[in-house]
């Protein structure tokens, strides 16, 4: 058996659900994957996904493996299922739900969730409050984007106090929401500052600024160069890699929970290798917004730019 | 749908379907689609006691060769029927 028919089976035993696709469950790169992806999300806790496009030679050895020259693929405790087409065939009849069994338990029902304010977040509450009636609506939608907002409390909401701040939740925002932790930073730039464990990990965008400021502390941070080398000869940012070859190989050999943050001109071809390495398990995944040219122009304008 | 490039010469309905009769002699093959997506409706007796995926299976590798490479004719399948007579 070669290699990649190897990791392959490997996956496939050690996951009850696997599914083959192109792009991560949060960033699916094609509307098959996507559909597949939004159909699981209906019926499944959780699963495991498998990104091809993060290595050719698992991209055709997929296909091989299971004898089926489409991407999508799914597999149920070892055993292939399908492709999209299927997968929504059997969504729909309700197979799929029978073929996941006990996998597909339903959701824990809610309960309310247990939230941090920060004083600093309280008071910016208190501080714009206009009644005493007023309660925070706290929203966590599927992508896990924050919302809050003064609102009125609905019958079924949980009601939670938090630094001697009335919040209000819906129930699907009481299972996405538990644990979360809200800050507040005043100033330009600031506002409320969202810490939810329950997130999927995802790329966090990173202004050279705070890159600057994240170096200059000596935090554990590797910080990769994914230019070319015409680029790199111009210009680039001090104590970073460059992602060739020996780069990918340092990369590949760090602990996954390394913090790693790419940049390149812009920050366009840095966005698309962080997602790469967000579905190979790093977990702090940075992208440096703007790139080396924002980095030239803001900090450091005693460099090139091109 | 996309259009994705090709070099293929020729219809490509015409040669989904001659390939999927050459492996299944009996099969009644109606092709819709173009610009690389095409939806595939194929009836033949040999899907007689096999799953959805062995049929569809047997189907995918008669035109297993139109959707190999970059450049490949059929760039995806977006619907695969089959049905027994």
């Amino acid at each position: 058996m070669s290699e990649v028919h190897q990791k392959i089976a490997g996956l496939v035993a050690a996951h009850p659900v696997v599914l083959f696709m192109k792009g991560s469950r949060r960033f699916p790169q094609c509307g098959f994957s996507g559909r597949v992806v939004s159909i699981l999300d209906q019926v499944l806790p959780g699963y495991e996904t498998v990104n091809v496009l993060s290595d050719p030679a698992l991209r055709d050895g997929i296909k091989a493996f299971s004898e089926w020259p489409t991407i999508p693929q799914l597999y149920v405790k070892g055993k292939f299922v399908g492709g999209a087409d299927i997968v929504t065939e059997m969504f729909e009849s309700g197979e799929l739900k029978e073929l996941l069994g006990d996998l597909a338990a339903p959701a824990a029902p809610a309960k309310a969730p247990s939230v941090t304010l920060t004083e600093a977040a309280a008071k910016a509450f208190a501080d714009a409050k206009e009644s005493a009636d007023d309660v925070v609506r706290l929203t966590v939608d599927a992508q896990f984007k924050v919302d809050l907002f003064f609102d009125a409390k609905q019958a079924d909401d949980f009601v939670v106090a938090a630094a001697g701040i009335t919040l209000v939740v819906d129930a699907a925002t009481a299972r996405r929401a538990d644990g979360i932790r809200i800050d507040f930073v005043a100033g330009e730039n600031g506002g409320f500052r969202i810490d939810n464990p329950n997130e999927p990990p995802r790329v966090r965008p990173l202004g050279v600024v705070e890159l600057k400021a994240m170096l200059e502390r000596g935090e554990k941070l590797a910080l990769f160069d994914v230019r070319t080398p015409p680029e790199r000869a111009i210009v680039k940012i001090a104590g970073d890699v460059f992602l060739d070859e020996a780069g990918l190989a340092h990369l590949e050999g760090l602990s996954r929970d390394t913090p790693v943050a790419f940049y390149c001109h812009h920050g366009g071809r840095s966005r698309s290798a962080a997602e790469r390495f967000l579905s190979m398990g790093f977990v702090r995944v940075y992208n440096v917004e703007g790139g080396v040219d924002a980095w030239a122009r803001t900090v450091d304008p005693s460099l090139a730019t091109y | 749908m996309s259009d994705h490039p090709t070099n293929f010469q020729g219809s490509i309905p015409d040669a989904i379907r001659d390939a999927i009769v050459a492996k299944l002699a009996d099969a009644r093959v109606t092709v819709a689609g173009g610009g690389g997506h095409f939806t595939i409706e194929v009836v033949s007796a040999a899907f007689q006691g096999l799953g959805r995926v062995d049929s569809q299976r047997l189907v995918y590798g008669a035109i297993a060769h139109l959707m190999a490479g970059d450049m490949a004719p059929v760039h995806a399948v977006d619907s695969l029927k089959t049905k027994t007579p």
